[in-house]
Formats: C-alpha cells, structure tokens, sequence
C-alpha cells in the first residue's frame, strides 16, 4: 500500500518514543513540521507544545485545537536481579505483556523483553491465567550491578513495534493513540497555510493525557480560548467488544455528543458533515468522554467543547490500527469548521 | 555462528512449511555436501565424508520447522480464526503482528481495548477460538482474495542482539542447531556423517524419525533449542537451565531417556575443554531424539542444546556464547566418539 501523506506523516510521528512525562522527545519533529505552517511554535513547563497561527483580525476568537501528544508505556520502579521492575504509564492490559518487546529509553536505549514464566512451571489450570504486571520484569540482558548503574530508577519504557500498512487503507503501530491526533492536525495546518481565516488557532500537543489530562489542564489555562476542538482517538469494532461500545472503522470522523460536548458546537460539526458530504459516524457519550475535552470543557470559567475521534482497534498495545480514510474525514471536518468561522464571530466592539 | 543463526531466524517455516528454511540450507550446504537427498517428508539429509568410515554413519540432527499459526476460517467481517501449530503459550499471543503465508501478509491477533476490558476477562487468558486475526479486510471475500485456508503463518520478529552478549529472535529453536551443523560441515569430519535437517519436530519429533529409520546410524546427536526459565521469581531447581550458563547436556527429558554413556562422555569432553556446560534441573521438554532412539532396532542419542528463556515466543532470548559453544562442543564430541569407536 502507498502511504498517502497523512499515512507518512502518522508514521514520522510514532516512530518517536513519548511516553507520558517524555513528549518533549517529540518536540523537535512536531517544531520541525509545524514552524513553517505557524506564527509561533512553543513549549511550556509541562511538556505541552503549542502552535499559534493568527488570523490577522485584532480580537479574533481563539480556536484552541487540542489533541494529546503523548503515548502510553512503562516506567521503571527498581531492580530484581538484572532484570527491571516496572510500573505502567497509563493503562496497559497486564495480559499482552509477556515475551513482549520494549525500547528502555536510555541513552543510548536499550532493548528489553518482558519476561515470561514458561509453561513447564506452570499447573494446568495457571495458562489460563493472566500474570500480574507486578510479578513481570523486564529482560534487558544485564547483571543487576550493570542494570543498576545503566538505566537509572524512573526510566521511561515504550513499546518496540514501527509502522506497517494492513489491508488497503489502514495502518498499524504503536502510539497511534494519539500521534494520529498530532499527525491530522499537521495536516490540517498544512491545508489552512494560504487560506484566509477568521479565526486565531492554537494548535496544542498536550502533555500526559494518560495520566488523568494532565498538559491540557496548564495548556488551557495559558491559552484561555472561545472555543475547543479536541481530537482523540475512540474504540474500533473488534469481534471481541460489544458493538454498542464501538464504532466503525472507516466510517468516518467520530462526532461527539453528550455533556461533555457543547450542543451547539456538535449540531455545528453534523451539519458541515453533512453539508460537505465528509464522512462521519455519532458517538454518544453519556458522561466523560475520556478525554482532554473533560478537562478543557471547566478551563477557568468555562470553554464551549466539541470532540472528534478517530476509531482506533487494539487502542493501548502496541498494535493500534486506524483506517487513514476516518483520518482524511477528521482533517476535512477541521478545516470545514475553521473555515466556517467569519463576521459574525467577531466580538462585538 | 552469530551471523548464519539470525540469517536463519529471519526465514519462516511452521511445521509442514519449511520449503523457505529448506531451500535456504541447501543453497549453503551443496558446496560442502558430499550428497544431498530429500525424503517424502521433506527432511533435508546431507552426506558428508570424514576421515573414517565407520560400519555405520554417524548422524547429526537439527530440525528446521518453528512453531506458527494456521488459518482454519474466515468471519463474515473479514477476521480470520486460527489454530497453533506447535505448542504455542497463548500467554504471548494477544496484540502479536504475524506474517501470513510465502507473501507474508501482515496480521495482528487482535485483542480489545483495556478500556473493554471487564476486571473478570482481565484474569483471563483468552481460549484460542475466542481470538482471532486482523489482515485490514473489510469483508469476507476481500479476505479471501489475499489468504486461504490452511495458509500458515509466523510470528513477526527481527533477531536483535540486546544486553551483555544476548540474541533476541523468534525460531532460534531450532535454528541455532541448524546454523551449528553448518558450521560442522565447514570443518573437518571424524567419520562419514549424515546431517539432517528434520521437518515437523514441533508436532511431535516426526521428521527425525523417518530420517533415522532411512540413514540407520550408529548413533545420532541432537543439536537443539531448550527452554529456560532462569527469571526472577522462579525456585532454582526449576529453572532447568541458564542462558549463558553453557551448553546444555540433558539426561532426561519429556521424551527420552538419553544414552548415559553419551552424556558422560559428552560432559567429560567439555570439562577437558573448558567449554562451559550444564545439565537441566528438571525433566521438562523434548527434541528429535525421542523419534531417533526407537528407531529400527534402536539407536543411541545424545542431545546438545543451547538455553533460552521465552522459547516458543515471538522474542526467545539466548546468549551469544551458547549459540557459539553448540558447534564448538559438538566437534569435539564426534571427535571423542571416533577415537572410542576405532
């Protein structure tokens, strides 16, 4: 399969290591990227990077485009032996981590595997059971004294996978959750780059989003917007999940509805959707929705929020797989909704 | 050593399918063979002459075939459903890319979100027929346009040397035993000597078998991988064996009862050589030896393995020095056997 250059653009992105606490390693690529598409490119204290391109009208509202920058992925608590203990950054099922491998990110990184208790060890009955993360360790193939001087306690850890086309339109890697969301919005920036806007965008990377939305809570803050769109990622159909809990892939773009979300802003996205015959699917989501658009929504005294999501299967192991087709329906719907901005969103003076 | 061993590890052959492995051997081996022969079950049998010749040959064995997968159907949605082949821990399958058949198509075991995941289905391992793969197809048909049933696969790994002197690779069960015979035929032979490359070890030592009733040898060796659980948290009288702790001479295993003579001589051989060696803690696995030792009126086998923890993984680790010490040991043993025999 050929890449389109959202798919190239999406791999660039995974293929650098940034677990939660570690997005700044992604900081040169995305400054890289998006210098020339912005006014300003910067970063702050807690690993957040924004991206501000102005319109050029005094007062204009302010966008705020907000996807998570980081990915979920290990941390190392200590030593057993050679082998390393280790807790998780964000939420990683305990059940596809044996014989698993991962990038300890020293400098230089090191190569590890998870290790796994073989089935001799085990009575009949324990295959069937899963190992508990804090019984696994992970395998770097050093003595304890060189592990101890080698790869320091708190060490960041992240997945070992690259990225590699599946079927006709889809991709498969590590971290797709959410560099899709940064890869898209690059996209985005690239489309607006002669276009003219009624709208000031601030394009955020926002730190430790597995941890609990951590960046966008300080990003949101500095950036104080009108308004937020939030880009993540949501559940694919798999045959192992309830259909009610997901959604197609390839079905389009993801529009959030619910308390999260404010109404007008999901009406709004319906209907350019709708209008511009972009690809979409409804996501209904009773309360929070999981994402950044939680903690954006109750920035200081309130931002109107709508959210876009990408279906995502595998979401959090190191095969995520996403349909570039939803990834194309999200970057239109964006620039369909900055776009959709003009006089009458001017302040009143 | 290092070199053949990941060379092999890239190539891909399930049990029944090791035309790739096979092909690859014989391209090397034909230079150095004195006669080559394929049998009906696709074993790769090498003849190569040594210094003397003995009433009978010696044979040395490796088998070619790794654990893998096969497809058995296809869902309506364009999933397919699979079995193993081999005895593959469905512990280290869930979120796995594989490569499907000679195109290599590249499959993920699927495995839900954790978010979807219920506390009581996280306890869980899930059965084999509850997991299935993900090729992109959208539909059955579209699926069935690239893969086909019976279509089998392995899993997706690079070797990679990692740590102090480690090999990471999928398959070095039993590759490093073939990569050890190949460095034995580029030295010289005590005695006429049949290497065999054995097909379908994994489903139940079946190759070795036909290929000793056909050579009928004086005695076999058995080069081959075995599994170690030296880890953390492990007792170690359970460990059976370490990586980097030697090469690893059994007396026992899952399927034989080796030739008490053989081990003896095999063990005294390597202290007489400072060649690091040791035994297994615990009767636990098999090789080829157990369908060689009942063949015809019997042989005796001794086997010679190389440690490595997650064996039957897509990520076995074993120590580079091992893998080296195989053929190293090996030679010597012939060399014993020779100077006992004549």
């Amino acid at each position: 399969m050929e890449y389109t250059g959202l798919g190239r653009l999406t791999e660039r992105l995974c293929s650098v290591p940034g677990p939660s606490g570690s997005e700044y390693n992604v900081h040169a690529t995305l400054k890289e990227l998006l210098q020339p598409l912005a006014d300003e490119v910067t970063t702050d204290v807690m690993g957040n990077l924004l991206a501000v391109k102005r319109c050029g009208i005094e007062n204009a509202p302010r966008l705020l485009l907000d996807a998570h920058l980081d990915e979920v992925g290990l941390i190392v608590t200590g030593y057993d032996k050679g082998f390393l203990c280790f807790d998780t950054l964000g939420g990683v099922d305990p059940r596809m981590l044996p014989a698993r491998e991962v990038t300890v990110l020293t400098d230089p990184p090191l190569h590890g595997v998870i290790d796994t208790l073989p089935p001799h060890i085990l009575k009949g009955s324990e295959m069937d059971k899963t190992v508990e993360r804090d019984k696994l360790r992970i395998d770097v193939g050093l003595s304890d004294e060189a592990a101890r001087a080698r790869v320091p306690q708190g060490t960041p850890v992240v997945f070992y996978a690259d990225c590699i086309p599946l079927g006709k339109n889809r991709i498969c890697s590590k971290a797709l959750d959410d560099r899709a969301g940064a890869a898209l919005r690059v996209s985005v920036m690239e489309h607006l780059q002669n276009k003219k806007l009624a709208v000031d965008i601030y394009c955020q990377f926002a730190s430790q989003e597995e941890l609990g939305m951590r960046g966008s809570i300080t990003g949101t803050y500095s950036v104080n917007p009108d308004e937020a769109l939030v880009v993540d990622v949501t559940h694919g159909s798999t045959p192992d999940a309830k259909k009610e809990e997901t959604l197609l892939m390839g079905g389009g773009a993801a529009i959030g509805v619910g308390p999260n979300m404010t109404r007008r802003m999901s009406d709004k996205l319906l209907a350019l959707a709708k209008e511009k015959e972009i690809p979409y699917q409804v996501e209904v989501l009773r309360g929070c929705s999981g994402t950044n658009a939680w903690a954006i929504q109750v920035s200081r005294s309130g931002v109107a929020t709508a959210l876009i999501s990408l279906p995502v299967r595998y979401m959090h192991t190191p095969v995520e797989t996403m349909d570039l087709r939803d990834a194309e329906a999200i970057v239109r719907l964006l620039c369909a909704y900055i776009e959709s901005y003009g006089e009458e969103d001017m302040p009143h003076a | 050593m290092l070199e053949t061993v990941k060379t092999l590890c890239s190539l891909a052959g399930p049990s029944g399918w090791e035309d790739e492995v096979r092909d690859s051997i014989l391209e090397r081996v034909l230079p150095l063979a004195d006669a080559v022969e394929t049998d009906p079950m696709g074993n790769l049998l090498v003849f190569c002459r040594g210094r003397v010749t003995l009433p009978k040959p010696v044979m040395v064995c490796a088998h070619m075939d790794e654990v893998g997968i096969i497809v058995t159907g296809v869902t309506d949605e364009g999933f397919l459903k699979f079995d193993f082949i081999g005895g593959v821990d469905r512990r280290v399958t869930m979120g796995r890319r594989v490569l499907i058949g000679q195109n290599r198509i590249p499959a993920i075991i699927g495995v839900k979100a954790y978010h979807l995941v219920s506390d009581d289905e996280e306890k869980k391992v899930p059965k084999t027929e509850e997991l299935y793969l993900d090729i992109g197809a959208e539909s059955e048909a579209e699926a069935l346009e690239r893969v086909h049933l019976g279509d089998c696969g392995i899993f997706d790994s690079t070797p990679i040397e990692m740590g102090e002197g480690l090999l990471k690779a999928r398959a070095i069960d039993d590759r490093c035993g073939c990569a050890a015979m190949l460095k034995l035929m580029e030295g010289e032979l005590p005695c006429d000597t049949w290497f065999v490359f054995t097909v379908q070890e994994e489903v139940g030592a079946r190759g070795g078998r036909t290929a000793a009733y056909r050579i009928d040898p004086a005695l076999c060796l058995v080069l081959e991988g075995t599994t170690a659980a030296d880890i953390p948290g492990v007792a170690e009288e359970k460990r059976i064996c370490r990586v980097g702790g030697g090469v690893v001479i059994p007396f026992m295993d899952g399927g034989t009862l080796y030739d008490r003579g053989l081990y003896e001589l095999a063990s005294k051989t390597a202290e007489k050589n400072g060649i690091a060696w040791q035994t297994k803690t615990m009767i636990a696995g098999g090789t080829d030896a157990s369908g060689i030792q009942r063949s015809r009126g019997g042989v005796r086998t001794l086997a010679l393995s190389v440690a490595m923890r997650n064996i039957h993984s897509p990520a076995c680790v074993a120590s580079v020095e091992d893998l080296e010490n195989l053929p190293r040991l090996a030679a010597l043993v012939l060399e014993e056997l020779v100077n006992e025999n004549s």
